[in-house]
């Protein structure tokens, strides 16, 4: 009386096969599971026993023994209350082997026998290798991204019994389409009034994919901005579209419509966030952190400044290359984390210290806010800007800004350019290459080696230079040569720092 | 006799009553009519007649005594005594004057000197830190002394114009910590330039962490009772500058102030002063008058010499490069104004205008800092 049935469990954004082995002999009544479960598991028992006879079908009156392998790693999550259910079912003879085969099961179960939807159901259904996959009805849509198995989808416990005997319906609904919900219209940048050089630099960093820095006092629109931002980037391709949905469906965070991603997802964590919930992390199933979620989109970081400085400065290596690493004792996986960082910050702890003479902050509170960055992390934003509160005749009755489409169109332009190039965007041209990529005119060369020489900047700073300069030259179509407009454009896109700018005297 | 390091014997012991902490006022009653043995002996004792209550017994231990004595010593800091030679006269006479002065650098020249103080606050507009620049080097140049706090700001912005006029009269820099308490590499900085070619004060002996708030407010009093004339730069309306102006005003010691624009915050406490009567500063012409009539009638003063008047706008400017700067420059005035509201105010390209104020920059005609953008000084 031995049963096995395949399901999937969660690990980071990857699906992990597991075998469900349910074993039932003689012996005294009990029930363990073994095959290192975590707390959630565990619970299982309970569940699984209530709602087996919540939906009218029979627990067996001998010892149950579960397995879970392989046996070696350790196991999360609630999904697998039904394949435990299904292989109690099969083994004790209440269903016969034959309804269950090459069919593998993922769902929790309630007390009463229904089924509740897991979260990381794309990644779990895409580790299946077998037929047919039955998961609660509302993870259908989304199980039936993957493609390649046929997705079943079941209410309750009982239902599904008599469906897989071939005694009654299956509770799918085909109504549910993947394309048949509207998305919500995204924020437009036509709303955004005045404000000539913040929606510049926006259109910049969304053709190069370079991270960003808005540094300015409460309410001159840098939330405003940076919102903006995922509407200007281009769609989603389909393999990006792929990771993002499974990444968002292993984090449990729902997409809008529940179908495939098409928009490059947005994500804002606010402040108090720790290091773990940003980088990913956590116990038995290694959630994606908000990096992830931001993969192929936007993280937005408001009040930068206020952020833990541990966190922030874990952002750094996930910056450099694309994927955050997360190494536990025992278990270590890569999660995607390509994004594009927008900051936004006040100058200072009062939030006038960018307006000069205006800033009320003691000497040591402005010190302190900023220690906050570290320099290697300000380092990395190619464009920081100050941004001012914005006029009063433009906000009262100035003509509305162009429309995102409009922009969208010229960044995908600019976009297309760079692909040219063998880069995904320019803000990934390597040191090595800038050369060869990114020649100056003679007076750009001038114009640089003048900053460079007065020490107002480095070297490190005069490689991002070229690389905005590079993004302003595809977006203004000028060729191969970088001129002297697009040098200057770009040394003042980045000219924006906090309110020390102002403490060396003449 | 020579004690320890550097020190006379009655230096030495001084100095450890400085560091005992007290307030001014009680520092002045340990000291006024005793030899400085006396007074430390009385004080380890409890015995002393400002100290009744032994207070202090605890705290004056032998070691203290040594580790003052060595760190002046390390630190070469030399230590006046109030009413004996060395002590600045021009301080002595003052009914508040520090009981002992610690002091990095001579402070023989201060006594001849005419003196200014150049005040403000720290959080100073690029307009204020040009002035104040531009107060120091002119002073200097003239023969005139001046006195600040090396703080952030206005007073640094008036010891680098010191420090850069050539041959000028040699700065004296107030501070409220101790002389080789631990600061900022700048400030560091400029203590020890002001120490090389002038003078840096404190009634804080060394060793002593920090300082008290309200050590900052007594230290003004020191600052305004050496300046024959106070130039208060830049001022907010309850700045702590303000506070000097007030000592200033009980010594019946001059108060300038230079007007800035009704909207800056930065200047609405010197306007304010020039409302209420202070002398108004536009340039260095005007504070040497105001010297010239501080210091009429005293003797033993070198007047300041009157330098020749230059024209606002010197006469080595470069032409403007081109229509479009040109454009720009008309936008621009002395009072910073970001990126954004030049592109506005002109209506062009944000290429044309970082062309163009690179242009100015390199012409010298725009000065910018973190994205602000402003005429320079003169």
């Amino acid at each position: 009386m031995l049963a096995s049935v395949p399901s999937a469990t969660l690990h980071g954004v990857d699906g992990r096969p597991v075998a469900v082995e349910v074993h039932v002999s003689g012996g005294l009544p009990g029930f363990t599971v073994v095959g290192l479960p975590d707390a959630a598991v565990r619970e299982s028992r309970d569940r699984v026993r209530a709602a087996v006879l919540s939906s009218a079908l029979t627990w067996p009156k001998h010892r149950v023994t579960v397995n879970l392998a392989p046996s070696g790693r350790r196991k999360g999550g609630s999904g697998l209350d039904l394949p435990i259910a299904i292989g109690v079912l099969v083994a004790d003879g209440s269903v016969s082997e034959r309804d269950v085969e090459d069919t593998a099961f993922i769902g929790e179960l309630g007390l009463d026998g229904s089924l509740r939807p897991v979260p990381g159901i794309v990644p779990m259904v895409a580790a299946l290798t077998c037929r047919r996959v039955v998961v609660p009805v509302e993870c259908a849509v989304e199980a039936r991204l993957v493609g390649g198995h046929e997705v079943r989808g079941a209410a309750g416990l009982g239902q599904l019994v008599s469906a897989l005997r071939g005694q009654g319906p299956w509770a799918d609904t085909a109504a549910r389409t993947t394309d048949a919900t509207e998305l919500p219209p995204s924020p437009d940048l036509a709303d955004v009034r005045g404000q000539p050089v913040g929606r510049r630099a926006l259109e910049v960093a969304a053709a190069g994919g370079h991270h960003l820095l808005l540094v300015g006092p409460p309410g001159s629109g840098k939330t405003m901005l940076a919102t903006r931002l995922p509407g200007l980037l281009p769609p989603l391709g389909r393999d990006d579209a792929l990771e993002v949905t499974r990444i968002h469906s292993a984090a449990g965070v729902s997409l809008a419509g529940g179908a495939l991603a098409q928009r490059p997802p947005f994500r804002a964590p606010h402040h108090g966030a720790t290091e773990v919930s940003l980088v990913g992390g956590g116990t038995a199933w290694l959630r994606p952190g908000e990096i992830s979620l931001a993969h192929c989109g936007v993280l937005f970081l408001d009040e930068l400044g206020e952020f833990p400085a541990v966190a922030l400065d874990m952002l750094r290596q996930p910056l450099e290359e694309g994927v955050v690493r997360i190494r536990r004792a025992r278990r270590a996986i890569d999660l995607p984390a390509r994004f594009l960082l927008v900051g936004a910050m006040n100058p200072c702890p009062c939030g006038e210290g960018s307006v000069p003479g205006a800033c009320r902050c003691t000497e040591a509170a402005r010190a302190r806010y900023a220690r906050r960055l570290s320099a290697p992390l300000l380092d990395r934003f190619d464009l920081a800007l100050g941004l001012g509160r914005p006029d009063v005749d433009d906000l009262l009755g100035g003509p509305p800004g162009e429309a995102s489409a409009v922009v969208a169109e010229r960044v995908r332009f600019a976009r297309l350019v760079a692909a040219t190039r063998g880069v995904r965007c320019n803000a990934e041209i390597a040191p090595q290459l800038l050369d060869e990529l990114c020649p100056l005119s003679p007076e750009g060369a001038a114009l640089l080696e003048r900053r460079l020489r007065s020490g107002a900047l480095s070297a490190r700073g005069f490689h991002r230079i070229r690389r905005v300069a590079r993004t302003l030259a595809d977006l203004d179509d000028v060729g191969p040569v970088i001129g002297e407009r697009q040098v200057a454009e770009a040394i003042h896109l980045r000219d924006a720092r906090g309110a020390q700018a102002h403490e060396v005297p003449s | 006799m020579r004690g320890l390091g550097h020190l006379a014997d009655d230096e030495r012991f001084a100095a450890a009553i400085a560091a005992l902490g007290a307030g001014p006022a009680r520092m002045r009653r340990f000291i006024d009519g005793y030899e400085m043995q006396g007074a430390w002996e009385a004080l380890a004792r409890g015995r002393h007649g400002a100290d009744p209550d032994g207070r202090y017994k605890s705290k004056a231990t032998p070691a203290l005594l040594e580790s003052v004595g060595e760190r002046c010593a390390r630190a070469g800091i030399g230590v006046r005594i109030l009413g004996r030679p060395g002590y600045p006269a021009a301080l002595a006479s003052d009914p508040e004057a520090p009981g002992v002065l610690f002091t990095l650098g001579n402070p023989t020249f201060i006594d001849a000197s005419p003196r200014v103080a150049i005040v403000g606050t720290r959080s100073a507009t690029p307009y204020g830190l040009g002035v104040a620049s531009e107060l120091g080097r002119g002073l200097s140049g003239a023969g005139v002394v001046v006195v600040s706090g090396l703080a952030r700001g206005i007073d640094s912005a008036g010891h680098a114009g010191v420090l850069a006029a050539i041959g000028g009269a040699p700065p004296v820099a107030v501070i409220g910590t101790a002389l080789d308490a631990p600061s900022r590499p700048a400030e560091q900085q400029l203590q020890r330039a002001v120490a090389d070619t002038g003078v840096v004060l404190s009634e804080r002996a060394p060793g002593s962490a920090g300082a008290p708030v309200w050590l900052f407010a007594v230290r003004s009093r020191v600052i305004a009772a050496l300046a024959h004339v106070v130039v208060v730069v830049e001022c907010h309306r309850k700045g702590g500058s303000l506070n000097t102006v007030k000592c200033a005003s009980d010594r019946a010691v001059t108060v300038a102030a230079v007007p800035g624009s009704v909207r800056s915050s930065a200047s609405m406490g010197c306007n304010a002063l020039l409302v209420d009567g202070a002398v108004p500063v536009r340039d260095v012409q005007d504070v040497i008058a105001a010297v010239e009539l501080a210091i009429a009638g005293q003797s033993g003063i070198v007047p300041p010499r009157r330098p020749a008047r230059v024209t606002p706008e010197g006469g080595l400017r470069c032409p403007v490069p081109n229509p479009i700067s040109a454009r720009i420059l008309e936008t621009l005035d002395h009072d910073p104004a970001n990126l954004d509201t030049i592109v506005r105010r002109c209506a062009l390209p944000l290429a044309d205008v970082a062309v163009a104020l690179e242009q100015l920059a390199a012409a010298g005609l725009a000065s910018g800092a973190g994205g602000w953008w402003s005429r320079p000084g003169r």
